[in-house]
């Protein structure tokens, strides 16, 4: 569950942000649209906690993580928000399984590594697990970092633009996989997009002005 | 984990990996070399001159009659007569004089005459056999007893001079009577024998000018069956150099204005003359290590490059550990570590390599100066001081890209990449 509250923001005295209040359930999708320079990515990243609005809240399951100080926001981020962008970032020098267990030892001290295969498994890369990262395609790296964002079960999935950058037949099945994983993991799913080919399948959304 | 993560990255940019490693290990390579060299030569140096003070011995460099007489590996500036050194080993002042003559060698390692005085000077004790008493009995030492596998009982002839190519002296024959123990010290790699000895193999000679050097052959007993043993009594002889102690402060330093002004000798202090060798040393010796260090501050240029080029490359790496909960400090750690672990393997190579370079250069030393060098050695003192060093300098250089890493903006960063 996340939900916000009169989210304000400015990078300059000029400009100055409003956000709409959201809310979102777990297992529900939340679609945020709107055209380039609208702050869709940055209402992202205050979501993710990357940097603090100059006002109101962000309340992911009862905890308001504006007023976690950096260090606990760090951790918090790592334990219950999942975030997928535009363009697949991995640690090149580790393999696509040691990426994962990675992201869930930063966040809980675990490796976790029977429930990143899994993962890899539903997403239907579980050969690929021990190849670098820079030798999957495009498709598998995107759902490498699904498979990550997933991988500590967390309250919230972010995806900034996850689509954008794959064809057609790639781009359906990540929205469908995003959907289907975040209703079996309970999180609630939050897709920043212009993508059209997005933007028609769900009903839920908010339009950035 | 953080650990295994930094090990990756640096393994995954091999190459300047290794020039990095390269550089650091082929300076601590050099500073180890140096440091150990530097000590063991100073402690062989130092402790073969314990208990001489002055050392009396033909006019001529009083450097090279310190090297020859009390270590062995330069040639004697003369011969002295014998009967005029004994004045000076007689004297009052002189709390103990033993006197050396050098005759042949045997395979390369010295024949010294000299009296039992030698051996106990330099803690000797005899691991096997007794001392030499009669003439052309000798004791070993225990590194050429070892290298040649001498027994006690062997017999063998020396050959003339310092070099094993010399004439064969075969009218007699030195028979092994005692095996020296071990000492670190030169009486290691020297044949020890009476004094007469060294004057009754030369002897025939004297009475022979017309001998040629080369290639006479004795029939064996043929005309020395009837010689008298000769005895340190035997008046005009000549000896090499002798090792004084001496009881007066005062005579230590007159002595040696007062001798060479006087007679045909020169009496010089070991400790004096190998301070001034070390001085000589020492500039060459400071020259390789600012070498060394200037070295391993390129490395640690290298090292500095490698990681911020490659912090470049890796902002977006950096930015998705903070999503995925790393903390600033963690990053900070991760590059911190990744220029410690390249550090830490260069030093543990360089040490490796220092003491191969170390045993091969102790090789050719022992063969050259019967000097050897012992590669198994820890300072820890001077070797913990270079690890600290090495491991400040990956510190330096890690210092500018850490703290990027650890100011990076995770916002900024993912909305440009």
């Amino acid at each position: 569950m996340i939900s916000t509250k009169n989210i304000r923001f400015s990078y300059s005295k000029e400009q100055e942000f409003i956000f709409p209040d959201l809310y979102c359930e777990a297992g529900n999708t939340l679609l945020i649209t709107g055209d380039s320079g609208k702050g869709k990515t940055t209402y992202l990243h205050i979501l993710a906690g990357f940097f603090k609005p100059s006002k109101g809240e962000v309340e992911i399951d009862k905890t308001n993580i504006v007023s976690l100080t950096e260090q606990a926001t760090d951790k918090f981020r790592g334990k219950h928000i999942g975030v997928v962008f535009q363009k697949s970032h991995f640690i090149a020098a580790l393999t696509v399984l040691e990426n994962l267990e990675m992201a869930s030892w930063l966040a809980t001290g675990k490796k976790h590594t029977k429930r990143a295969k899994k993962l890899l498994e539903q997403l239907g890369i579980e050969n690929q697990a021990s190849k670098l990262p820079s030798q999957l395609s495009i498709g598998q790296q995107q759902r490498v970092s699904i498979a990550r964002a997933l991988l500590n079960e967390p309250k919230v999935l972010l995806a900034d633009e996850p689509t954008s950058s794959l064809d057609d037949k790639n781009a359906e099945k990540v929205i469908e996989l995003l959907t289907s994983l975040s209703i079996e993991y309970k999180a609630s799913l939050i897709i920043v997009t212009h993508d059209s080919r997005i933007t028609k399948k769900f009903i839920n959304k908010i339009t950035l002005v | 984990m953080i650990t295994k993560l930094a090990w990756k990255n640096i393994w995954f940019k091999p190459l300047s990996t290794i020039l990095s490693v390269i550089l650091l290990t082929s300076s601590v390579a050099i500073i180890t070399t140096l440091i150990l060299v530097e000590k063991q030569f100073e402690e062989k140096f130092a402790s073969n001159i314990e208990d001489v003070d002055l050392v009396l011995g033909a006019q001529g460099s009083p450097l090279q009659l310190i090297l020859s007489s009390v270590y062995q590996v330069d040639a004697p500036t003369g011969n002295i007569n014998y009967d005029s050194a004994k004045v000076w080993m007689e004297h009052p002042f002189v709390e103990k004089a033993i006197p050396l003559a050098f005759g042949d060698n045997y395979r390369g390692y010295k024949i010294l005459g000299t009296t039992h005085d030698y051996l106990t000077k330099y803690k000797a004790k005899l691991a096997e056999g007794k001392l030499f008493e009669k003439n052309f009995e000798v004791v070993v030492g225990s590194e050429i007893a070892q290298k040649l596998s001498l027994k006690v009982d062997d017999k063998f002839f020396g050959s003339h001079g310092d070099a094993a190519e010399g004439e064969v002296h075969d009218q007699y024959a030195y028979k092994i009577v005692g095996i020296a123990n071990p000492t670190g010290k030169v009486v290691d790699n020297l044949i020890l024998c009476t004094i007469p000895s060294v004057w009754q193999m030369h002897h025939h000679h004297d009475e022979n000018p017309a001998h040629g050097e080369e290639g006479h052959i004795h029939e064996e007993g043929e005309v020395h069956q009837e010689e008298v043993d000769m005895t340190l009594d035997e008046p005009n002889m000549e000896i090499t150099a002798v090792l004084l102690k001496i009881r007066n402060q005062m005579a230590k330093l007159t002595w040696q204005r007062v001798i060479p002004q006087n007679t045909k000798m020169q009496a010089v202090s070991p400790a004096f003359e190998i301070n001034r060798l070390f001085g000589l040393f020492g500039i060459g010796v400071t020259a390789l290590q600012y070498l060394a260090y200037g070295i391993m501050l390129i490395s640690g240029i290298s090292i500095f490059i490698a990681l911020f080029n490659t912090l470049k490359e890796r902002k977006s790496e950096f930015a998705l550990l903070r999503v995925n909960g790393a903390g600033r400090f963690q990053l900070l750690k991760v590059v911190m570590i990744e220029s410690l672990l390249l550090c830490v393997v260069g030093f543990i190579f360089g040490t490796i390599l220092g003491r191969i370079a170390l045993s091969l250069l102790s090789n050719s030393s022992e063969e050259d100066f019967k000097m050897s060098f012992n590669p198994y050695e820890f300072l820890w003192q001077k070797e913990g001081t270079l690890f600290l060093v090495t491991i400040f300098v990956g510190f330096i250089a890690a210092l500018i890209p850490a703290i990027k890493a650890y100011n990076l903006n995770i916002s900024k960063t993912l909305a440009n990449a």
